[in-house]
């Protein structure tokens, strides 16, 4: 049956549409939606990192948590310890106080080569006049790192001696076991010529 | 050229060849709705009176509630997505639908493929993954079944003279494309073979999820919008541009939104997710402007009608999806996840949306295509004032529960049980809600059945008629 009989109607009651541009107002809100959105995502998604979960959003932030090992860990080991022992007088900047303590950045007996004479004044303490950097000093600074252990004390010293400009050696914690052993036992602070009278 | 392929159907020809696969589409999809409906409902009894089906393992709120959603998305929406859009293809087309025959054997194995797989839920057979709980030879027939009205569909597509596209097809065309790939991808990786484990798993449902329930239920149900609107009104659909640019956008951007901010994955995923549903607002602005421009100052008194039913759908789809999209906002994220919020706007989605605009396609669909008026009019538009109440009465006190059990799940001196009680009032009424919500489903079942029944009286009289007719006198030749 088709429509050439009269009776029945053709089925031309379509819908029709009358073809537009989509506006441009709704394009550029979507462009401005994709660079907030590419922002966010550079924010927020550690860029693709299966080890990132929030509320992380970098793989350098998430490393930052790590636990280290080798020298950025006995660094990062000796800038805890200093700060919690050393830098209350020293400061956190090395620069020391003045009347208080000495600087350690720059400092020869800190960048000395050999650390004998370094590893002294934390396990023994200092007393009396003493030069640091050509300044003058009169020290009573007591045993503070006697009761720290080997590898703490070692850590501090490897910071202190590369930290704020100064670049000397590391120090080990068996280095500091042997100094600790020749000393035998005795805590009585040193001078500024018992340290001289010293191997460097 | 063949000369046949010149010629101009009918509209009641056209009609006449849905007939059978429509009814047979929409019959079933009448009755799911109603069992998913009353499954809900009985579902939801746990929170009212938590003994009341104690001893019933097969109404256990786990086991009802995905029973219900599941009917009413696969037994509901998609059967009556499927039969208008075989119908409005043969309109669109101008011609009689293509292999008659198909969708009305591929509607029966989908209907056998919901009972099984509705059955097997209840029994605790699931395989657990959300919407896709049905078990294989449940899937198995739904797949099949779809492909084989996707066949008719594309059948009946490819019979349209008119070259241009109306935009209702880019929807529905794509929509018949999207469920394959996402329904055989997500059951090939999940229930089927388990191949990805772990953290891969929940990716891979969150992405079904939000393909099946926003990117598709939007394909259909806009589509489907979008062919009633002009239709009814009389006026051509205005804003092609809108259109054009909200589909583009929602295919682009839609299927990468889903993964939940609190989501135990790659920060990768939730913050691409995040972009991806600040990008969806995009289409559903464009496509509401679109409705807009068409619906308003139609000169349409609806009443109840098909056109209420529409334009109610999409004041739904609009208000669901742009709460469905804030889901995905970090700071509201934090607040609604793990509260009632989700499953509100999952269910405006399918009953306030899709729901909606299937019920008032059916009804503008059926005299046309029966050839005969419904035989209850007035409940049809009772329906429709059913449905809507029901709808807001239902999804609105879980949206604004869902917010407050969220603030208070934040609050450090608010105890968990307290958080989780305060819900208890809001379900109360959602309750209600769902009972009128059911009270209308009737309406309609009992609409297409009473045209059904009638319609069988019909052709067997006939067939009486024919039987028993005395023989015509010039074939009495003695």
């Amino acid at each position: 049956m088709s429509c050439e009989n009269s009776s029945c109607s053709a089925s031309n009651g379509e819908p029709t549409a009358t073809r537009s541009a989509a506006p441009m107002w709704i394009i550029v809100a979507a462009l401005v939606i994709l660079f907030v959105g590419g922002y966010y995502f550079d924010q927020h998604s550690g860029w693709f990192d299966p080890k990132v979960y929030a509320p992380y959003a970098s793989g350098e932030k998430l490393s930052a948590y790590q636990p280290q090992s080798g020298e950025a860990a006995a660094l990062a080991k000796g800038k805890a310890v200093y700060e919690s022992v050393c830098g209350i007088c020293h400061g956190s900047d090395g620069l020391g106080k003045p009347g208080q303590a000495p600087a350690l950045a720059g400092s020869e007996w800190v960048v000395a080569k050999g650390f004998n004479r370094l590893a002294h004044i934390p396990l023994a303490g200092v007393n009396g006049p003493i030069q640091v950097a050509g300044k003058d000093w009169n020290m009573a600074m007591a045993a503070m790192g006697a009761a720290l252990p080997d590898d703490s004390l070692a850590a501090v010293l490897t910071y202190i001696r590369g930290s704020w400009g100064n670049k000397a050696s590391a120090v080990s914690a068996d280095d500091i076991k042997k100094i600790r052993a020749s000393m035998g036992g005795a805590s009585v602070p040193c001078s500024c010529d018992q340290l001289k009278a010293m191997p460097e | 050229m063949n000369p046949t392929e010149n010629k101009t159907f009918c509209a009641s020809e056209i009609d006449a060849s849905c007939r059978v696969p429509l009814l047979a589409l929409f019959g079933g999809a009448a009755l799911w709705l109603v069992a998913g409906l009353a499954l809900g409902t009985a579902a939801v009894m746990t929170f009212h009176k938590p003994d009341m089906f104690a001893d019933c393992p097969f109404l256990t709120f786990g086991r009802a509630q995905a029973a219900a959603n599941d009917l009413l998305l696969y037994g509901f929406a998609m059967p009556a997505a499927l039969g208008v859009m075989l119908w409005i293809f043969s309109r669109l087309s101008q011609s009689p639908l293509a292999l008659p025959i198909v969708p009305v054997a591929a509607a029966h194995l989908w209907h056998l493929g919901v009972l099984i797989g509705t059955v097997a839920i209840l029994t605790g057979e699931s395989t657990g993954q959300t919407w896709l709980e049905y078990p294989r030879v449940a899937a198995v027939l739904l797949f099949a079944a779809f492909l084989l009205i996707a066949i008719t569909a594309v059948a009946t597509f490819g019979l349209r003279k008119a070259r241009e596209l109306f935009p209702s097809h880019w929807f529905l065309f794509a929509a018949l494309l999207w469920f394959p790939w996402i329904y055989s991808t997500a059951n090939l990786l999940l229930p089927f073979n388990h191949l990805p484990r772990g953290v891969v798993q929940p990716i891979i449902g969150w992405w079904f999820a939000n393909n099946l329930i926003f990117v598709w239920l939007t394909l259909v149900g806009v589509g489907v919008a979008f062919y009633f609107l002009p239709k009814i009104s009389g006026r051509p659909l205005t804003g092609y541009g809108y259109a054009l640019f909200g589909f583009l956008t929602l295919v682009f951007f839609g299927s990468w939104v889903g993964i939940p901010q609190s989501a135990p994955v790659p920060a990768w995923l939730p913050t691409v997710s995040s972009v991806a549903a600040a990008l969806a607002i995009l289409p559903v602005l464009a496509l509401a402007l679109v409705v807009k421009k068409s619906a308003c100052g139609a000169g349409v008194s609806c009443k109840g009608g098909p056109f209420c039913f529409i334009k109610f759908g999409m004041l739904g789809f609009v208000v669901s999806s742009v709460l469905y999209v804030s889901e995905f906002c970090p700071r509201y994220a934090r607040v609604l996840d793990f509260t009632w919020f989700n499953f509100g706007v999952t269910q405006w989605q399918l009953l306030g949306f899709a729901t909606m605009i299937f019920c008032g396609a059916i009804y503008e669909i059926l005299p046309r295509v029966m050839e005969k008026d419904l035989p209850f009019p007035k409940l049809a538009k009772v329906s429709f004032f059913l449905l809507a109440s029901g709808v807001l009465l239902y999804v609105l006190p879980l949206i604004i529960g869902g917010v407050e059990q969220g603030m208070k799940l934040h609050h450090a001196n608010v105890p968990f049980a307290e958080a989780s009680a305060v819900a208890l009032k809001f379900l109360r009424i959602s309750t209600t809600g769902q009972l009128l919500i059911l009270l209308g489903a009737l309406c309609l079942l009992l609409n297409i059945f009473v045209m059904t029944i009638h319609w069988k009286i019909g052709l067997l009289k006939q067939l009486i008629a024919a039987v028993t007719a005395p023989l015509e006198s010039t074939e009495v030749k003695l």
